[in-house]
């Protein structure tokens, strides 16, 4: 299993989902918001802000590799590679693999990390981003 | 110039030890609404409780719920994107998460300029990013990559 990729799902790039998205950060930037400012910029028209792939939600496909242990899990850590923008209208595809899967033990006790990278490509076949994150498993005292 | 347009970074004004900040307040309908645009109109399940209902949290042992860590990312991504400037570019971001951000935190974003390199045409700055709640805790911290323009002669 490590190491194949696999297809995760696909998203669209919606109006309503970059409003939202910038809503939520507070974010105002005109890039993304408003199209006459966006036309005058090196991008010739809109883009989406470039973690807005953070919200596609493809939980429950791809390669598991059935870890059994603890009783949560957290992002422990997240490296994103922007290669080209995301605009409206765009369809994204994320591809999936887990690249490595180890223990630690540390002061707080055991911890498996699940190290999985994600690439998203446009509808043209040209990635997009690539992301390598890290999920922490680890067992926690209610 | 479009109300909310940040101003234009060079690359010939970034200076190493330059810092910069905001401020976000992680209001529980922020994250609501992040999570809207992740789950449209399908009810949250289980695993989701951490990030909006008290029960999910505490079941964790968390005090309250929390920011999905992705959302910290990208509250920290839009302070180094409006700095940058609109033909500015972001190429990487590396970033750990030490604890969790709880609703209800008041978010130092900060940043600073740890290096700057010319090349080939591209001026490239690497910048020090993380978040910093009140309770002076840094729940994320890592680095920042991105591609300034040159100043117009």
């Amino acid at each position: 299993m490590i190491g194949v990729e696999h297809e995760l799902g696909s998203f669209t790039v919606t109006e309503e989902a970059i409003a939202s998205y910038c809503e939520a950060l507070g974010e105002t930037n005109p890039l993304y918001l408003d199209e006459e400012f966006a036309r005058a910029t090196s991008y010739g028209g809109r883009i989406a802000p470039p973690l807005i792939f953070t919200t596609a939600n493809f939980r429950g496909t791809g390669p598991d590799p059935q870890v059994e242990y603890g009783n949560a899990r957290f992002l422990g850590g997240e490296r994103v590679e922007v290669l080209e923008p995301m605009r409206p209208g765009d369809t994204i595809t994320a591809y999936g693999q887990v690249t490595e899967v180890y223990e630690k033990t540390g002061r707080s006790g055991k911890m498996v990390f699940v190290v999985r990278r994600t690439r998203y490509e446009n509808q043209n076949g040209r990635d997009v981003a690539l992301v390598d994150s890290s999920m922490v498993h680890r067992e926690i005292e209610a | 110039m479009s109300p909310g347009a940040p101003e234009q970074r060079y690359f010939d004004d970034a200076e190493l030890g330059d810092e910069f900040e905001e401020s976000y307040l992680a209001r529980p309908e922020l994250v609501a609404t992040y999570l809207s645009v992740s789950r449209g109109n399908a009810e949250l399940n289980e695993e989701d409780g951490r990030f909006s209902d008290a029960a999910g949290a505490q079941a964790l042992g968390l005090e309250r719920p929390i920011v999905p860590g992705v959302m910290s990312l990208s509250i920290i991504t839009r302070l180094v994107t409006d700095w940058a400037g609109p033909a500015g570019r972001l190429r990487t971001l590396d970033a750990n998460f030490r604890r969790p951000v709880l609703h209800g935190d008041r978010l130092r974003l900060m940043a600073l300029v740890t290096d700057a390199s010319d090349e080939s045409g591209a001026g490239r700055v690497t910048l020090d990013i993380y978040l910093e709640n009140e309770r002076g805790e840094r729940p994320l911290q890592g680095t920042a990559v991105v591609e300034l323009p040159h100043r117009p002669s």
